[in-house]
């Protein structure tokens, strides 16, 4: 049934070129606006751009301007590239549930005997999946573009392979839930959608710190992150299909 | 044992009151009718039937399958019933065999009986078309398709003609009388007392409270139609029953046609028309909303 539920959700996302198109801009821009800025600085004024690198964010790098800017970029970014497995299924899911309430679908959807579990696990699949894939590939094109200007091998690191491999599936997972259990609750998508992004927040606010330079985060906090996201996954996914309430989705209007 | 044991049903919402106190039952191969005005709790009680809702008191078994207060029908209790919804509630961007073959998945029905509903409901050459391009009387003979994907026990149609046009009216009127033929059990839900008069053999009169179930008695009733009043003595004996209103005699014949008319003839009175009369449910319906103490 979670395959059913998987399938039908995947063929309606194709189907979607407005999703797609929404799904595509924030990936396309979290690519390629740093790498414009990065490449449009080294070629503007590199030197001078490596001495606001070493002052900001006191790191000093052997390989020459290019790479040591490029190594500040590749470490800070990481925080904005981790939105991406958040948000994208928050739009997904927001628009899979609510919008099953929208269009009118739910009440057939829930009137045959499915059950609450695999209509949350297939819909949370569906979303999580494609953004898991957007945000991988997003990164390979972003660590291949970023090593190109560099002109050495900087990334993926540990702290973007780990990030790529073990939290980027674990966000997705959480921005889904978070989703999941809003648009259970609000009765409109948009609604939904936009209260659930504000979870990209605390992450928003880590990238801002590191672009400023009073924050250095490592792959040890990204490790103890990824131990908290697992915990507060667990208990999103578990309230996720508490909150599914099928009568309480069929009378809110009520 | 009946299809459909309701007894004492009653769910409220936020306090307010849907419906209470209904209680009927539906045979096998019934096609049987709930009549009410809008709000009157109709699309509350086939949801709780069709294991949407929990009822707040009473209980039901609906294809063998009980539901309780604080429980709402079992995953097998929705497997063993069909539910045309007031809206046809499909996905536009799929297309109609896309979106029936997901329903029969879901269902665990064999894909096979996707097309052949499609034909059968006249939609084979359109299958492949969006949802959103079918017209609306497609949408909803697709909708009725949905509801028999699995072959169910139990078919629950709430409201199969709102909203359609005459044309797509007609089709979807002419779809739901060749399901009562097939002695499906049917549930039809409906506030035109002329699609339960053609259709239901029973009819439960809700409006907040079930007020009555009644026998919709087809063909019983004789309709004379006489050019001027005359006193029917003379056929008395060959009918069950007689009523005059006027010209016109409503008999529970007893003997057949041609001999009453010969009697009628014999007693002076010139027929104009000789027709089965249908039971008069508006009649019915509103006499017993007066007795009901509703407007």
């Amino acid at each position: 049934m979670i395959g059913v539920v998987f399938r039908k959700e995947l063929l309606e996302v194709r189907r979607s070129p407005v999703l797609l198109l929404s799904m595509a801009s924030l990936p396309a821009t979290v690519v390629a606006v740093p790498l414009a800025l990065l490449a449009w600085l080294l070629h503007a004024a590199p030197e001078q751009a490596l001495v606001f690198v070493e002052d900001v964010y006191r790191i000093r790098l052997p390989e020459g301007a290019f790479a040591g800017v490029a190594a500040a970029m590749a470490r800070n970014w990481l925080p904005m590239f981790l939105v991406l497995p958040i948000f994208l299924p928050i739009v997904l899911t927001a628009q899979s549930v609510g919008g099953e309430r929208e269009r009118r679908t739910l009440e057939p959807l829930l009137a045959t005997p499915v059950s609450t579990l695999a209509i949350v696990a297939g819909k949370s699949l569906a979303a999580t999946v494609p953004a898991v894939l957007i945000t991988w590939v997003a990164a390979v094109v972003f660590c291949l573009g970023l090593d190109a200007i560099a002109g050495v091998w900087l990334l993926p690191d540990a702290a973007w392979t780990f990030g790529a491999l073990v939290l980027a599936p674990l966000l997705a997972l959480f921005g889904n839930a978070t989703a999941v259990a809003v648009s259970s609750r609000v009765l409109d998508p948009r609604a939904a959608q936009n209260l659930s992004a504000t979870t990209v927040l605390p992450l928003l606010a880590l990238l801002v710190f590191q672009l400023a330079g009073r924050l250095a985060l490592g792959t040890g906090f990204y490790i103890a992150m990824a131990a908290g996201v697992a915990l507060a996954d667990c208990v999103l996914l578990a309230l996720a299909v508490r909150v599914f309430d099928r009568e309480r989705l069929l009378t809110r209007w009520r | 044992m009946a299809a459909i044991e309701a007894y004492g049903l009653a769910k409220s919402f936020d306090g307010r009151p849907a419906c209470r106190d209904i209680s009927f039952q539906v045979e096998r191969g019934e096609v049987f009718g709930l009549l009410g005005p809008n709000g009157a709790g109709k699309t509350t009680t086939l949801r709780m039937l069709a294991g949407l809702y929990a009822p707040d008191a009473g209980t039901a078994t609906v294809a063998g399958h009980p539901i309780a207060p604080g429980r709402p029908g079992s995953a097998a209790l929705r497997a063993r019933v069909g539910l045309l919804t007031e809206s046809p509630g499909f996905y536009d961007r799929l297309t109609a065999r896309e979106n029936l073959l997901y329903f029969a998945r879901l269902h665990q029905a064999p894909a096979r009986r996707c097309d052949a509903l499609l034909d059968r409901f006249g939609l084979g050459a359109h299958a492949d078309r969006p949802f959103a391009a079918l017209s609306r009387g497609m949408k909803q003979k697709l909708a009725i398709a949905r509801a028999l994907v699995h072959e169910p026990d139990v078919v629950f149609l709430d409201e199969p003609t709102v909203g359609l046009d005459p044309a797509a009216t007609r089709e979807v009127r002419a779809v739901v009388a060749e399901l009562a033929r097939e002695q499906r059990t049917i549930v039809l839900c409906t506030h035109h007392l002329e699609e339960v008069e053609r259709l239901c053999s029973r009819a439960a009169f809700i409006a907040g409270r079930l007020i009555a179930v009644h026998e919709i008695r087809r063909e019983s009733l004789l309709r004379i139609e006489l050019a001027a009043p005359v006193e029917p003595d003379g056929v008395r004996t060959l009918c069950h029953s007689l009523r005059q209103e006027g010209a016109v005699l409503l008999i529970e014949p007893r003997a057949e046609v041609p001999e009453i008319v010969a009697a009628l003839v014999r007693s002076g009175a010139r027929v104009l028309a000789v027709a089965p009369h249908r039971d008069p449910l508006e009649e019915a319906w509103l006499k017993l909303l007066a007795e009901a103490g509703r407007p």
